[in-house]
């Protein structure tokens, strides 16, 4: 994402324009849908976390201060939100039915992947799953550190250094393509 | 100093802040380190950056009609504020002209009742100058109409030739009334004054009105042996009578 795009959204969500959810839309819709759907692993409901999500950025948008967090991070932090109070609730209302095992909501690794993911799996591939695993309990499934290394029986300190080789290889690895990706679309505009 | 900032990167605050997990008190915190320490700052930054291309590892193309259904739901969204803000303010647009009616009818009633009071001071004043003034007619037509009343022709001395007056006097009902039918014409600094000596005190009754309604009678108070007088006295009238300056006087 380019520099002077994100500026230009925040203007036009700052100015209560709604073309900024357009452009939104454009630029982090399918990335927020796959954050979506990693957290509730349900399409259909990932689709209602999106638009549930997109309803809140419009509706907090002068809530936004950009010398606190990227553009990015406060999407995130709000689809991220909305999706696992999404997933509270379902387990909720089926717990009620069914006695679902709740260690579900916890459920980590690659398993269920749908045919449109396959993309999704090669890239996460050239990552060491053991880095994988860290990053994922962290930002999706909603688990602290401690809380991973309970789960996952690791210790501490090697979530805290997982975590941050994971992200440094991520950098080495998707760094140079995301700069590449973000020239291209600029050009394209 | 390195010290605190290694044992605050080592607890997952900052993850959590990157997140949004964190509570009120502990966002501040991190806020005032990320905003103290370069160090803390670069590493956010540095977490941001990871978090949105890990994310981007995981889009998925969003389904068809998706998008649609946002910016219909978003357009709602704005109908409703709108129309909300637009019954805001028809709301305080009727409160403020309704504050403003009331204040002018309480402005108004406030008016109102001020005039009522004067009005209401009038009448009493108009009824008490009619009560009097028909008592003074009622007085002056029973003296007229009495047999026993006696009619003293007045004229003036040598002062005031032409003067011409005409006494009423009913010994019976105690009532005396003087009606002065002529008076000569004066320089305007002076006027005629009326008065009366009645048991040996002289009594001022007031300066006769330049024979402005020579049909009026004036009431003359009674006593036996009372002598009127008419003098020429400055304008205004005097406190004492003139005596050099009698005109006219009346035994009655």
């Amino acid at each position: 994402m380019s520099i002077l795009l994100e500026n230009h959204i925040v203007e036009l969500l700052q100015e209560r324009n709604d073309k900024a959810i357009s452009l939104l839309y454009e630029h982090y819709g399918d990335t927020l849908y796959g954050v979506a759907y990693k957290v509730v692993r349900d399409e259909e409901l990932a689709q209602d976390v999106v638009q549930e999500s997109f309803i809140k950025i419009w509706k907090k948008s002068d809530s936004y201060d950009p010398t606190k967090a990227k553009l990015f991070t406060w999407l995130f932090r709000i689809t991220r939100n909305t999706a696992i109070d999404k997933l509270r609730s379902v387990n909720n209302k089926s717990d009620k039915e069914i006695q679902m095992d709740v260690s579900d909501v916890y459920k980590l690794g690659t398993e269920g992947i749908i045919p449109d993911l396959m993309d999704v799996q090669d890239n996460l591939d050239k990552i060491d799953s053991k880095y994988q695993i860290v990053l994922d309990a962290l930002f999706f499934q909603g688990m602290t550190q401690q809380e991973a290394s309970d789960e996952l029986d690791i210790p501490l300190g090697t979530i805290k250094s997982r975590l941050k080789i994971g992200l440094r290889e991520l950098k080495k690895i998707y760094g140079s393509t995301m700069v590449f990706a973000c020239l291209l679309s600029l050009f394209m505009n | 100093m390195k010290e605190k900032i290694r044992i605050f990167l080592e607890t997952d605050l900052l993850e959590k802040y990157l997140l949004g997990t964190t509570s009120q008190e502990e966002a501040l915190q991190v806020e005032r380190y990320i905003a103290m320490y370069p160090e803390v700052r670069n590493t956010y930054i540095e977490l941001q950056e990871n978090l949105e291309i890990f994310a981007k590892l995981h889009a998925i193309k969003t389904p068809e009609g998706l998008k649609e259904r946002i910016q219909t739901r978003i357009k709602k969204e704005n109908s409703v504020r709108s129309k909300f803000y637009r019954y805001a303010i028809a709301a305080s647009f009727a409160a403020l002209l309704f504050a403003g009616a009331s204040y002018f009818f309480w402005n108004q009633n406030q008016n109102l009742q001020e005039e009522n009071v004067i009005v209401n001071n009038k009448i009493q004043n108009l009824e008490e100058n009619m009560r009097l003034q028909l008592e003074d007619v009622r007085n002056q037509f029973i003296v007229l109409n009495n047999p026993k009343t006696k009619r003293l022709t007045v004229k003036g001395n040598n002062k005031a030739k032409e003067l011409k007056a005409v006494a009423y006097v009913n010994p019976v009902k105690k009532l005396s009334y003087i009606n002065v039918s002529k008076l000569p014409n004066l320089p305007e600094n002076q006027c005629y004054q009326m008065w009366a000596e009645v048991n040996g005190q002289m009594l001022n009754l007031g300066v006769i009105q330049e024979a402005s309604n020579s049909e009026k009678l004036m009431a003359l108070p009674y006593g036996e042996n009372a002598v009127g007088y008419i003098t020429i006295e400055p304008t205004g009238g005097n406190s004492k009578p003139t005596i050099e300056n009698i005109v006219a006087n009346i035994s009655y």
